[in-house]
């Protein structure tokens, strides 16, 4: 039994998920594959991501090649509407927007307490949960596949403590994934998102973006690509250095928000903005997190700090401090394209969720044989994820000559 | 004027609105500096107490705020919007509960309109800020006794001017008018940054796609089409342009973009925009060569740029988009051909409509303030500069000045 808010916005739901799926042509033949060759047929797939249109297309598809599809996530990034027009489709949903955290926990639970064979994971909530509190699903748990950057580190954790008793792909770390979905999917829709919530210029503004990962690389390009000046913030010297070879300034998050009209932090860090940075922040400053953990900047203690607390758009609320200063939070401090937007493009989607669908698959084909631990997607099935994007844009590229690949054999100096 | 007179002559959609409207209007107040010291400085003379102001330009939170300084310093103002596409309500609502007589509403058919705009030249407006010279030509053309009446009109857009001009030519411009879209506060930043950014965001939520990789054809390569050039290549997008003129498509060739006539520039298209001022700069002779899945999007003036009529009937596809069927290929257009930043979104950047709005509103105070001779007169260059010095100052950034040595040799002519 489906949890959602209200079953009657299943049309406009619907309509959404027809939208996308318009514009995802290799996870349509994707479709058409796992349909032919029965893999998930009648498997039980957990799918733990922001209710959205595309995610809800992901799940669409598993459930019509025969899967039996679960999907929970936290309220804030759930569309209630997708959630019902998903629900209406077969599929259950344990999701609502506004939902409270014990709500959240008992939707995951749900999940779990229908044995799933594979979970699609988001920032391995559920595979955590799974380890920590209900060990017993673990036996009927062929795997897991996980969706984030935060979410393969924890896992990595995991297995480097001996915890991790499942086979997991990391299927953030297919070059499908982040070399788009990071980059250019979290670039757009993270600059859009804040520059829909607030009607505000990016044109004459000081950007300091923590993070120069994949997601930060693309929040500064597009950044720039508006005429905003950024700064980055970084831990990482390699990272940094990228930075600055790119022609960003570099410097110390508390130096940079001296100035900064707009801090984005991208760093999968808890705490990532330390409390002086805040502190030196001008009146006015915007804050929004385009990273996936919510609090990579402290919004509770902010909060607690507050002398005065004001919604002063949809997306925006405002913290006024007891040093006279105001604040702009947007989004909520959780991950703004998905918290005042409607997520990632959904071009960028089909590549990531081809790689999802075909990692579970790729878990399912190969119950038993994968030892638990963090694996990598393999790289054929990745390859052949671009070959099919290639080929849906009518796009060709050239190919080696038997020489030129001869050439790149041959070791031999002076060959 | 008494609040409940003003409620009473006011045609709005929906009173209750007020609260949405007054936070809207506060966020855009918050980040209008310059209009907001200029009022301070500039308008509270005298020069605008008692006398009757029209503004009718897209009625949303920018427009509100400036019309609610106009009351304040004084004026008797009542205001309309320019497009009923862009009409806020909840805008509406809270400039009748500010005691500021509106006539507007969202969607209002163009019978409605027209009624609206009438209503408004009834009143007897000694002064107009106009927006496409939308009410400037209807008095004229309705109600030519209220002409005399008229101390001087103050143009928002270059179609308005344009309009003006040719009221010139026929010897109707009997009264003093001023190309405040003409101002360099105005046209260098509006019109490409303004809707450049707006544009391009609301084409992007609108309808959840990726810019990167993507093909614009952007139809126009004035002020408006060199912003939304710039930024779509910003959000990694791949531009052609098509010009009539000259020197603009050369221009636009060196600024790095493909340059083609329309035929063939719309046959690759991913995203074809217009920003031309004319109707059926995308003419429905080019529809057969569109792409299939191309979406269409107007950032233009005036609702005809596009050849909507010419356009199959269309289902929506999601809000704002609907697909058409043109021979066999799917077209989608954006908001049924209207402005795309503006029927699509909140308009503008609100710190672009900032200085736009200083030069109206220091427009609008000579024209109060007498001496502007009757016929089309240019924005004078000292307040053009006040309001950028005014604009540097409150980003704290200082110029140098020229030295009286280089004043001097800039003054030499002989060898």
């Amino acid at each position: 039994m489906s949890a959602i808010a209200d079953s009657a916005l299943a049309p406009e739901g619907e309509r959404k998920i027809r939208w996308v799926a318009g514009w995802m042509p290799v996870l349509n033949r994707v479709r058409e594959r796992l349909r032919a060759d029965g893999t998930v047929d009648g498997r039980r797939v957990a799918v733990i991501l922001p209710v959205e249109p595309k995610t809800a297309y992901l799940a669409a598809v598993l459930a019509e090649a025969g899967a039996q599809v679960a999907v929970a996530f936290p309220g804030v990034m759930v569309h209630d509407d997708v959630a019902a027009g998903l629900a209406a489709r077969g599929v259950e949903v344990f999701a609502r927007r506004g939902s409270t955290p014990e709500e959240e926990l008992g939707y995951f639970e749900e999940v779990l307490a229908l044995r799933p064979e594979v979970v699609i994971d988001d920032r391995a909530d559920v595979i955590r949960l799974a380890h920590t509190t209900h060990p017993e699903v673990l036996d009927s748990l062929v795997g897991a596949s996980e969706e984030t950057t935060s979410g393969v580190v924890a896992l990595r954790a995991m297995e480097a403590d001996g915890t991790l008793r499942v086979p997991c792909i990391a299927a953030n770390d297919a070059r499908c994934k982040y070399l788009f979905d990071n980059r250019y999917g979290s670039g757009q829709s993270a600059v859009n998102a804040i520059l829909d919530a607030t009607n505000l210029l990016l044109a004459d503004k000081d950007v300091v973006l923590l993070g120069y990962g994949w997601v930060g690389k693309g929040i500064a390009a597009r950044a720039r690509g508006l005429g905003a000046r950024v700064t980055v913030c970084e831990v990482d010297a390699f990272a940094a250095l990228e930075a600055h070879h790119d022609g960003f300034d570099v410097a110390p998050a508390v130096d940079a928000c001296r100035t900064a009209d707009l801090v984005i932090t991208a760093t999968g860090v808890r705490g990532a903005l330390a409390p002086d940075a805040i502190d030196a922040l001008p009146d006015g400053a915007l804050l929004a997190n385009a990273g996936a953990v919510d609090d990579e900047f402290d919004l509770a203690s902010l909060r607690e700090r507050a002398v005065a607390r004001r919604r002063v758009r949809e997306h925006v609320e405002e913290l006024e401090l007891e040093d006279g200063r105001s604040l702009h939070v947007v989004g909520e401090g959780v991950v703004v394209n998905l918290s005042a937007g409607e997520g990632h493009p959904a071009e960028i989607m089909d590549l990531t969720f081809a790689v999802q669908a075909l990692s579970a698959a790729h878990l399912l084909r190969h119950a038993g044989e994968l030892r638990p631990g963090v694996h990598p997607l393999p790289v054929d099935i990745d390859e052949e994820i671009a070959r099919m994007k290639l080929d849906a844009l009518g796009l060709r590229i050239d190919s080696l000559t038997p020489e030129q690949q001869a050439f790149l054999q041959a070791w031999e100096a002076f060959a | 004027m008494a609040t409940a007179d003003v409620a009473g002559r006011s045609r709005i959609a929906d009173p209750s609105l007020a609260d949405e409207g007054e936070q809207r209007i506060a966020w855009a107040a918050r980040h209008s500096p310059v209009l907001t010291a200029l009022a301070r400085d500039r308008l509270g003379d005298g020069a605008l107490r008692g006398r009757r102001v029209a503004v009718v330009v897209h009625l949303e939170a920018k427009t509100a705020y400036l019309a609610t300084l106009l009351a304040e310093a004084g004026a008797e103002v009542v205001a309309a919007g320019s497009n009923p596409r862009s009409t806020q309500d909840a805008v509406c609502a809270a400039l009748v509960r500010r005691g500021i007589e509106v006539h507007a509403r969202h969607d209002s058919t163009p019978e409605e309109f027209t009624a609206d705009l009438l209503a408004v030249a009834d009143t007897g407006p000694e002064l107009v800020v106009d927006d496409g010279a939308e009410l400037t030509r209807r008095i004229l053309e309705h109600r030519p006794e209220l002409a005399d009446g008229l101390r001087g009109v103050t143009e928002e857009t270059t179609t308005g001017v344009a309009r003006l001009r040719a009221m010139e030519a026929d010897g109707r411009l009997t009264f003093p008018a001023i190309a405040a879209n003409d101002a360099r506060c105005k046209h260098l930043f509006d019109n490409p940054h303004g809707t450049g950014q707006s544009a391009l965001t609301a084409i992007l939520r609108l309808t959840n796609l990726a810019a990167a990789g993507k093909r614009f054809c952007v139809i126009g390569y004035g002020w408006v089409g060199q912003g939304l050039a710039r930024r779509a290549a910003g959000y990694g997008g791949k531009v052609t342009v098509v010009e009539v003129d000259p020197v603009q498509a050369l221009r636009a060739l060196m600024d790095g973009f493909r340059v083609a006539p329309i035929a063939s520039a719309v046959e690759d298209a991913d995203f074809v925009i217009t920003a031309t001022g004319l109707a059926d700069s995308l003419p429905a002779s080019v529809f057969p060569r569109l792409k299939d899945g191309v979406v269409l999007a107007n950032a233009g003036h005036h609702d005809r740029e596009i050849d909507v009529p010419a356009l199959a009937d269309g289902e929506e596809v999601r809000p704002g988009v609907t697909r058409h069927d043109v021979a066999g290929r799917r077209v989608h257009l954006l908001v049924g051909g209207a402005l795309v930043n503006i029927a699509g979104g909140d308009g503008n950047p609100v710190e672009i409509m900032d200085l736009s709005f200083s030069v109206q509103a220091l427009s609008v105070h000579l024209l109060a303030s007498g001496g502007v001779p009757p016929g089309l007169n240019r924005f004078p260059a000292e307040l053009d500069r006040e309001i950028a010095r005014t604009k540097l100052a409150t980003l704290g950034i200082e110029l140098d000045e020229p030295t009286d040595a280089q004043l001097r040799v800039a003054r030499e002519w002989s060898a």
